[in-house]
């Protein structure tokens, strides 16, 4: 009954390693670090061909910046444009007061969210960019501004939190 | 009178190494956590919203409203499938006579070709609002305002 129970499988065995699998998948890159910036494509014009691009969709309204963007994206997937990554920015609350007609004192109106979402592609040729440009000019929906512009690092490090305590130190240290 | 400043020589600098070591050891510290992103207040349901009391009690539609909102939906599909494929008919025919245009070029002059194929360093940054459904009105005196930004801001 004992040695029924009994699983393991020793080293001098010939069922010794039975069962493992791992080795036979493919290697796993360790994903640490999130400042992964892409490195840029050929930025030179003879190869006729732009890096990363960043197209930001801004609003008040967050249905719309939303259905925007899904429609730019599958947009860039039927016309085969490479697609990084489609992301949302963090929001931003602003608080609309106003003067009042007879009075000194300023008047609560409104408190407004502006969402903004980014859709990043890469490998954009030069003689089809303006025509993209085009085609998402004429989906533009109203009230949704447009920026498209080519991705920098500052744009990365902007969704990053701040780290007040580290900036202290460094400025100590300095 | 002499021993005190040979103290002060020899333990500051020390203390203030130390202190610098520890300073470069937290920095170490704080530099290898992972940085965070800003999380989206977008994705994140308000709990206000997560009730299960909120349930909406629609009315029962007649069979000629269903018939009627069927149809409609057939007529607005068939529509905007229109709608697309114009669209996607004239990006092929931009395409197409855009590749024509250069090969007539090419024809012309191998240079002309060369500096129209290069990419143009002048169209980004692109900006543009979105159009308006009223023109704006000529004589508005907006009233005196401000806007403060409210934004959380979150830190690590």
């Amino acid at each position: 009954d004992a040695c029924v129970i009994c699983h393991r499988h020793y080293r001098s065995r010939p069922t010794h390693g039975i069962g493992k699998f791992k080795y036979l998948l493919p290697k796993e890159a360790p994903k640490k670090r999130k400042d992964r910036v892409r490195m840029k494509a050929v930025n030179v014009g003879t190869e006729h061909e732009y890096g990363d691009i960043n197209i930001q969709m801004t609003s008040y309204d967050m249905c719309l910046v939303e259905h925007f963007a899904k429609h730019v994206h599958r947009l860039c997937n039927r016309l085969s444009i490479r697609v990084n990554e489609s992301y949302a920015m963090p929001t931003k609350t602003n608080e609309v007061l106003f003067l009042e007609e007879r009075g000194s004192k300023m008047q609560l109106d409104a408190v407004l969210t502006t969402h903004q979402r980014v859709v990043q592609i890469c490998g954009l040729s030069s003689t089809f960019a303006p025509i993209l440009l085009e085609i998402i000019q004429s989906n533009q929906p109203e009230g949704v501004h447009l920026l498209v512009k080519e991705h920098t690092e500052a744009d990365f490090k902007i969704r990053l939190k701040t780290r007040p305590e580290l900036e202290e130190l460094l400025a100590q240290m300095s | 009178a002499r021993a005190q400043p040979k103290k002060k020589k020899k333990v500051d600098i020390k203390r203030e190494q130390a202190q610098k070591e520890r300073m470069k050891k937290k920095i170490r510290k704080l530099e290898k956590a992972a940085q965070e992103m800003i999380p989206i207040e977008d994705f994140v349901t308000p709990p206000k919203y997560l009730e299960s009391n909120r349930v909406r009690s629609l009315p029962p539609l007649s069979s000629e409203e269903t018939e009627r909102r069927v149809l409609l939906m057939k007529k607005w599909s068939l529509y905007k499938q229109k709608q697309d494929e114009a669209e996607k008919k004239a990006i092929q025919t931009l395409v197409a006579s855009q590749q024509a245009a250069l090969k007539e070029l090419r024809l012309e002059s191998e240079e002309l070709y060369q500096a129209a194929i290069k990419r143009d360093e002048g169209l980004f940054p692109f900006e543009r609002d979105g159009p308006n459904y009223t023109p704006p009105l000529p004589d508005y005196d907006p009233p005196e305002g401000k806007c403060i930004d409210i934004t959380k801001v979150y830190t690590q």
